[in-house]
């Protein structure tokens, strides 16, 4: 049973890390910081509980506001380029966050033993939840907690006329922006909210493992967050949690028995799947 | 002093690789207005293909490794054209950024799948010469990718500016509903820039193996990271852009490294694209 929990775990957290991608994605805006902020939150998250001896959810609430706040501070410059100029200045900011945790040292003498980051060598000793006698099924709840509020949030922004305004950036600026919107204030807004929701996938991610490091946050990972909404469509959320569930629940756990073949099929099937459904798995007619 | 201006001239030769790469990120932006992830990895999977002439006839010469890389390069860009860009249509932004992503984890998993992980050797030309220029040294295995690069590009100008393919291939960039109309077939121009790129990162590949001496597929994210720098900071969809600013974050980076050593090279490779972006965010050429 603790399998699944722990499989739940990860979907809620990369959920999460989908979702902070999914409402940036909406402006029509692709961005590969999201693993920066998702770092940002967990070793926020994480030295607040360690060193700072918090509870957890004010800790998460912190990385929250510091993934949002790198999101606003990096929203700025970074969106008056636009596009596929904005990959890779949005790339090149998650490696320079990377190398910045590759190159931070924060240690702290704990009992007999020092914690907190150490640069390569990373964070290790992040154990709120097994210093506090969580379960696993109790830990796993606690993330869902999040996810569906997470969910439940955006959901409404989508409904709402803030998503509408998003949506309206995103299939035509030029049209948007006649009709009055403020395309600045809208992309870094949506940049924003991501950066808030990766802080807290980040946090809880920190939590979960126990011990994180730099070759974390890696290109991989942000290849990951913007993958699970485009491969699940943009149409609602359950598309990036469908993504999520086929990528880590079917792709990797799934074909586990594959053993070595099953990483070639990874990739093969991703591209299958963007050929097959250009628009994601929920995607409605048009993307 | 003189220190410095042995990193630069190092830095500078060893930058035609990253110049190579930097022009097939561009050509392909520049036909078809879209992002092709995977050509790093389809260059470095080309300098691979290379390596399997010395499983046929053992003993082969460098030489030929390098035509076969070259050969292997335009095989793999045909059919990266065939899976990622083909079948989905050109007015989604979205699918063909994810496809040539899944694309990019595939050739990277069929390259650890066949060498089961393992670096292999390259064989390298010239590599026992050493030019002495008064104090300087100038090793003759970059001497050779350089001028390599410098041949390749030259072909390159000529192919795009001389010849009907050329022609057409400038003629669907600016406008591809016009070219159309004047009986030029899109599709397979857009094939045939592939193609083209794709003989370009075989070669580029194959001399980065040659001049690090060994392939790894680890070298395919920072390769990728690189190539994008290069194409952003010379200005997207203009060839000369990518060849200067190939040549100048070559030298930029060896610079660094020289003197702030290997772990914050790239960090420093970043600011000076923040740089770019903030104060000149079209490039150094605007195509």
């Amino acid at each position: 049973m603790d399998f699944y929990y722990g499989l739940a775990q990860t979907v809620g957290i990369h959920t999460l890390l989908g979702l902070s991608a999914y409402i940036v994605l909406l402006t029509g805006q692709v961005t590969m910081a999201q693993a920066a902020f998702f770092a940002i939150g967990a070793y926020a998250a994480g030295m607040l509980t360690v060193l700072g001896g918090w509870h957890i959810v004010p800790a998460l609430g912190a990385g929250a506001v510091f993934g949002a706040a790198t999101a606003c501070a990096v929203g700025f410059p970074a969106l008056r380029v636009k596009g596929l100029m904005l990959v890779v200045a949005t790339l090149a900011f998650g490696e320079g966050v990377r190398l910045f945790f590759f190159n931070f040292d924060y240690q702290v003498a704990k009992g007999e033993i020092k914690v907190g980051p150490l640069g390569g060598e990373g964070f290790r000793q992040i154990r709120y939840f097994q210093e506090h006698g969580w379960s696993t099924g109790e830990v796993m709840l606690f993330i869902w907690v999040f996810v569906i509020l997470s969910m439940a949030a955006l959901w409404w922004f989508d409904r709402s006329r803030y998503g509408a305004v998003l949506r309206a950036v995103g299939e035509d600026e030029l049209a948007a922006q006649s009709v009055g919107v403020n395309l600045t204030a809208v992309k870094v807004s949506a940049m924003t909210v991501g950066g808030a929701v990766a802080g807290i996938g980040g946090g809880l991610y920190a939590h979960y493992t126990t011990h994180i490091e730099h070759a974390n946050f890696n290109v991989l990972l942000a290849t990951f967050a913007i993958a699970y909404p485009i491969v699940g469509g943009l149409k609602n959320v359950f598309g990036t949690l469908a993504a999520v569930i086929f990528v880590q629940a079917f792709l990797i756990e799934g074909l586990r028995f594959l053993g070595d073949w099953r990483n070639l099929l990874f990739g093969a099937l991703i591209v299958a799947a963007m050929n097959l459904r250009p628009q994601g798995f929920l995607g409605g007619r048009r993307a | 002093m003189l220190d410095f201006l042995q990193a630069v001239s190092d830095g500078l030769l060893f930058g035609a690789t990253y110049a190579l790469i930097g022009i097939g990120f561009t050509l392909v932006f520049g036909v078809m207005h879209k992002l092709n992830l995977a050509y790093a990895a389809a260059s470095i999977g080309a300098a691979y293909a290379g390596l399997l002439i010395l499983q046929v006839a053992a003993g082969a010469p460098p030489w030929a490794v390098f035509l076969c890389a070259f050969l292997g390069g335009g095989v793999i860009g045909w059919l990266v054209y065939l899976t990622c860009f083909h079948f989905i249509p050109l007015s989604n932004p979205l699918a063909p950024l994810m496809s040539t992503v899944g694309m990019l984890l595939l050739i990277d998993e069929i390259i650890v799948h066949v060498t089961a992980g393992m670096p292999q050797n390259y064989p390298a030309m010239f590599d026992d010469v050493m030019l002495r220029v008064g104090e300087f040294t100038l090793r003759g295995d970059l001497l050779l990718v350089a001028g390599v690069s410098v041949v390749c590009m030259i072909a390159l100008l000529a192919l795009v500016y001389r010849t009907r393919l050329g022609l057409a291939t400038r003629a669907v960039s600016q406008q591809p509903v016009a070219a159309q109309l004047c009986g030029i077939r899109v599709a397979q121009v857009n094939a045939m820039t592939f193609i083209v790129t794709g003989l370009l990162g075989g070669i580029a590949g194959a001399l980065i193996g040659a001049s690090v001496g060994a392939l790894s597929p680890l070298l395919t994210t920072p390769l990728t990271v690189k190539g994008l720098i290069v194409t952003v900071i010379g200005g997207l969809g203009s060839i000369p852009g990518a060849i200067v600013a190939g040549l100048l974050v070559g030298a930029f980076e060896n610079v660094f490294q020289q003197f702030r050593g290997v772990t914050e090279r790239d960090l420093y490779v970043m600011l000076l694209l923040f740089a770019f972006l903030v104060f000149r965010p079209s490039g150094l050429f605007k195509p």
